[in-house]
This record gives structure tokens, sequence and C-alpha cells, in this order.
């Protein structure tokens, strides 16, 4: 079980320094595009659309719980969509008992932070394959439960009629809210990244052997890293059963699952806009080009097998390399250049071939 | 609940049941011995083997010649992924494996295109009609055909593993690929063989299976499912592991699903959940 995980570049990226013209630019563009965002509703977009785009961001938010856990962590998730349903299915519940939003609330987090244990508490021993397997157990007792506890859950036909709060009933300010949700979670994931737990989990990913020799309660981190990764996909679950007012046992499903895990490589393992994108994708096969072409499932596997071989890092990864490739060779790279220094950090070749001492 | 009829007709169930996952599970666990893969497409070979198998015997009316065609069908697919895909992200755990979530979405995606969405089971006639009859106790006898076939296939898969030198080379790649080649096996050839073999018994599952279960879009997530859970409780890599874990889940879910209908599904998992907490590499894992 020693070999590598999918190449992550966020070792190189966290401790070198940036040239501060890099940082303007990139804080100029996410400010610009923020402000696309959040005046959206006022561009002429159709309802339909702005529901397709608050889609994509609840989405977004519940692939970003599964990045942080694989990039940072090492650890593939394949049972998120069981946490995120799980958290649906207590809004819904709340909802048929004439709770209010804040019950709703309460409910769904609590059996949010509870599932999140368990899964934790079950997966916190085992690395790699073993990790994937375990999740996706897990997931798949959700999805029995869900299926078969007809009385609490609706069986095969879910529960409707979900109503968020008053305050939400618009879809725009429903979207700017979503907005708001995605934008916290995005800076709360990139600020646990960037913190000397963050650097732990990193060191876990690397080498388990390494950290635990150091002294490093790997069981522990794991529990917590999955605890922080588990919150946010119950919040997204919340949002999701919020957006379409429904749950059926087909969120808790393996297939969702794996649409996560789709989203998080299309966009690229460890970036931090990564899973928008991904999940961008994703929902955009699923909801447009499905009207369009009967085979999608064939398409998006196909898409998915080329990204794997082809472009490892994902989308947002690809980009990232290629952006840093031609300004490299514009500027006829100057030695002692921060750019090429954080290129040539770790070789490529190494990440993929080196093996965990024992 | 409890007259011994009823009981008896349950654990025929559930050996027979136990016989179909052993014939799933045992593909899965033997590549991942060997190549450390967890084909997650494994589920994928089963849904395609029992499509081909139940057409097959459809035209033909003979269940060996629904095998064969089964077995080559999906082998050919299995020789395609393994050399066109796998061999070119060889040794990256994750990679390896969602390739595998890949080529499982478009197999069963054409699958859904080619042959509908209709459930599809084996037609009578290439079926073994007739049933057993023990006192009260009636039971079909293609049942226990499928039990047959999983025993001498498990007894095969020994005798290969254990007294031929194929097995042989198979054993020293699970304990040491490096000096196997250095010793002049390609070790390569070897496992698009094993990955190819893992997909053969996925599909004479996929072809037997669809007299007792039909073959319906979705079946590949379910199949694998149980499959994992059987190789997980086994130990990764165990055929003997696979087969006590097929028997196990097998009983465990026929006696669930006469007793406790509304908790079937969660039964088969909390003893996987135990064992996992108690023992993370199985009952008959070696550490990794």
């Amino acid at each position: 079980m020693a070999t590598k995980f999918v190449e992550t570049r966020t070792i190189r990226t966290i401790g070198a320094p940036r040239s501060t013209r890099t940082r303007l630019i990139t804080i100029v563009v996410l400010v610009v595009l923020l402000g696309f965002a959040v005046a959206l509703p006022y561009l002429g977009t159709t309802s339909y659309a702005m529901s397709l785009v608050t889609t994509i961001f609840i989405a977004a938010i519940l692939a970003s719980s599964v990045n942080f856990l694989v990039g940072d962590g090492g650890m593939a998730s394949l049972g998120h969509a069981g946490i995120a349903a799980a958290s649906g299915y207590g809004a819904a519940w709340a909802t048929r008992q004439g709770m209010d939003a804040w019950g709703q609330v309460t409910i769904a987090l609590s059996i949010t932070i509870v599932v999140s244990l368990v899964y934790g508490v079950l997966s916190m021993r085992t690395s790699g394959i073993y990790f994937l397997m375990v999740t996706l157990a897990v997931g798949m007792v959700i999805f029995g439960l869900a299926y078969r506890l007809s009385f609490v859950t609706g069986g095969e036909n879910g529960i409707t009629g979900i109503q968020r709060p008053p305050f939400l009933a618009e879809y725009w300010m429903f979207y700017w809210f979503i907005l708001g949700i995605f934008v916290l979670t995005t800076l709360l994931l990139w600020v646990i990244a960037r913190s000397p737990f963050g650097a732990s989990l990193r060191g876990l990913r690397d080498s388990e052997s390494r950290m635990r020799s150091l002294g490093y309660s790997v069981a522990s981190y794991k529990l917590g890293a999955f605890m922080i990764s588990g919150t946010i996909a119950g919040l997204a679950g919340l949002l999701s059963v919020w957006h379409t007012h429904f749950i059926s046992p087909s969120a808790a499903g393996v297939h969702r699952s794996v649409l996560l895990i789709v989203m998080v490589i299309l966009g690229g393992v460890g970036t931090t806009f990564g899973p928008l994108v991904g999940a961008a994708v994703v929902v955009l096969v699923e909801n447009v080009l499905s009207n369009a072409v009967e085979r999608w499932p064939t398409i998006l596997g196909l898409i998915f097998i080329l990204v794997i071989l082809f472009a490892r890092a994902g989308i947002v990864g690809s980009t990232q390399k290629l952006i840093r490739r031609i300004r490299r060779r514009r500027s006829g790279t100057p030695p002692g250049d921060t750019d090429l220094h954080q290129e040539t950090a770790i070789p490529d070749g190494e990440l993929t071939a080196r093996k965990e001492l024992p | 609940m409890l007259e011994p009829v009823f009981l008896a007709q349950q654990v025929l169930n559930g050996l027979s049941f136990g016989a179909l996952l052993f014939l799933l599970a045992s593909g899965l666990t033997l590549v991942f011995g060997l190549m450390r893969i967890i084909n997650l497409a494994h589920g994928a070979f089963y849904m395609l083997g029992g499509y081909i198998g139940v057409v097959v015997a459809g035209l033909t009316g003979n269940l060996l010649v629904a095998v064969i065609a089964a077995i080559v069908a999906v082998g050919a697919t299995a020789l395609i992924v393994e050399v066109g895909l796998l061999r070119f992200v060889r040794g990256q755990e994750l990679p390896e494996v969602l390739l595998t979530v890949g080529v499982s979405f478009v197999i069963a995606d054409l699958c859904l295109a080619i042959f509908g969405g209709d459930p599809r089971t084996l037609p009578l006639s290439a079926m073994i009609t007739g049933s057993l009859q023990i006192g009260n106790l009636t039971y079909p006898l293609y049942r226990i055909f499928v039990m047959v076939v999983a025993v001498v296939i498990g007894v095969a898969l020994a005798l290969v593993q254990n007294r031929t030198r194929v097995g042989a080379v198979v054993r020293a790649g699970v304990d040491d690929r490096e000096i196997i080649s250095a010793m002049g096996v390609n070790i390569r050839w070897v496992f698009t063989g094993m990955f190819i073999v893992g997909a053969a018994l996925a599909a004479i599952g996929g072809t037997i299976g669809a007299g007792m279960m039909s073959i319906r879009p979705g079946i590949q997530d379910e199949v694998l499912l149980y499959a994992l859970v059987v190789v997980i409780i086994g130990g990764l890599g165990s055929v003997p592991g696979a087969a006590v874990g097929s028997v196990l889940i097998g009983l465990i879910d026929a006696f669930a699903k006469a007793w406790i209908p509304d908790l079937a599904y969660f039964t088969i998992f909390a003893p996987m959940a135990l064992v996992l907490v108690l023992r993370p590499t199985g009952l008959f894992g070696k550490a990794a």
C-alpha cells in the first residue's frame, strides 16, 4: 500500500514564496469573478439557469469537502453522498414533524455529526484502497437504510415538500445565500489547509509511518479531517434539499459518491477552485447535455478516463501548469525565479515513483 | 419462523446465493491479490456477461454455449481495458481504481443502450428445471446446480494455484513482483492474464446468476457491493477468505431477508463493520 495517490502539488506551492504581482493578479481575477457571480441574477438570467448555477454551487461545496480529504489527507472517500443524504433526510424528517427552519438545521447538523463520526471511527485505521472501500460500504448502509426504513424515509418515493426558511423563499435570495456559503466554506478549507493541522495532514498523506514515528496520532488526525469534511458535506446535503424540496434514496447511492470523485479529479485534486470547475462540468453534462445526447453517462465516463490518463492534474491544475510554462518562456527563465523554484522542488517522477519507507 | 423445513430452505437459499457471491468475489480477490487493483468495473463485467449469456442462451437454448460466449466477450473487454488503459497507470493506486470506475460507467451505459432497461433472466429452455424433493422440502434444482458450479470452480482455482506452474508464477508474483520478473517471467502478461481470468469469473457468475436474479440496469453496483463486502470480510487477496465470506454473507442475507426484511441491507454491512474494527485486514488477509 505504499504507492502514491493522485499527484498533488500542494506541498510545493504552500511554503514557496509567490511574487506579489502573481498574488495581485489572482486577487483581482477572483474579485471580478465574485462580482460577476453576485451580479448574475441581474444579467437577465432565466430562473432555470439560476437554478442550474445554484445546483453547481451546492455540488461544488460537497465536492470541496471530498477534495479536502483527497487533496490534503490522501483519503479518497466513495461515501460522501451518504453523509449529505443523511443530513438531507434529517431536514426532511424535521419538516414532516412540523419543525421550523432552526429545527431542520439542528436535526440535520446533529445527524451529520453522528454519521461523520461513524464513518470516521470505522475508517480512521485504514488508508488507501481500504479507506475507499470502508467509506463505500458505510455509504451503502445509509442507502440501504434510506431505502428500507420507509416509516422514517418514505422508502423509494422519498420525502417531498421540504420548505426552506421564509427569508430564502425567492430563488435569487437562495442563490446569494448559497454563493455566500460557498465562499465561506472555500475560505475555511483554504485556511485549514494552510494551518499546522493541514500541514500535518499532508505529512500523513505523504508518509504515514514517518508521521507515526514523529509521535503523531495518525488515527486522530484522520478522524479530525473526516469530521471537518463530513460537516461540510452535511451542510451541502441540507442546502441541496432546500434547493430541490425533495430527497430520495438515490441521493445516497454509490453513483452520487462516484460523481463527487469525478468532479474532484476533473477539476484538479488539491486545487482551491477545482471542485467548482469539476462540479460545473458534471452538472452541465448531467442536466444540459443529457437533453441532447442520450448516452451522456458514456460521455462522462470517457471524459473521466481521458482526464485520468492524460491530464492527471485536472482542468484547474493543468491550466495552472500551462500558465506557468507560458510565463516562464516569455520571461526567458531568469535564474532564481520563484515559479521555477516551485516547479523543480519536487520532480514529477519522484511524486509517483517514490515508495514509502517501511 | 423456526420450522425445520423453513430453516432448511433458508440455509439452501443462503448457500446458493453464497455460491453466486463466491463466483463474483473470487475474481475480485484474485485480481487484487496479484495486481493490487480493486476492480470497480467487476460488477459491470458481471452485468455484461449476464446480458450476453441471456441473449445467447435464448438463441441456442444451451447454457454451456451461453457461458462460453459470455466468457469470450467479457474476456475480450477485459483484455482491452487492461492493455489499453490500466497499463498506463500501473502502480498508481487511485488512478487505477478510478479508471475502472470510468470503465464501469461506460460499460453499464452501453449495456443499457444495447439490451434495454427491462430485467432479463435466463430462458427456461437453457435452465435446469425441476426441483429436489426431500420429505416436505422442495427446492429448485437450478440453485443446487449453482452450488455445484461454485464448488467445482473453487476446487479448480485451488488446484491450479497450488499444483501447477502457472499457479506458482502467480503466487510468486503476489509475494514479490521484482524477483519474479528478474527470474525471467514477463509479469505484465501474467497481470493481463489474471485480469482476464477475474473478468471471466464475473462473466460465469453473470450468466449463471441470471437464472437466480434478473440482470437489469443498476445490478452492477448491487453485485459489486456484495462482492466488496465478501472480500473485505474474507481478506483481500485470499480465495479461501472469499469462500468463507461468501457463505457467511449468503446465509446472513437469506435469514435477514426472511426474518427482518426492513433491515435486510443493513445486516450484511454490520458484520463487515465488525470485522473492520476488530481485524482490519479481514479474516484471512495478510497485512498490506
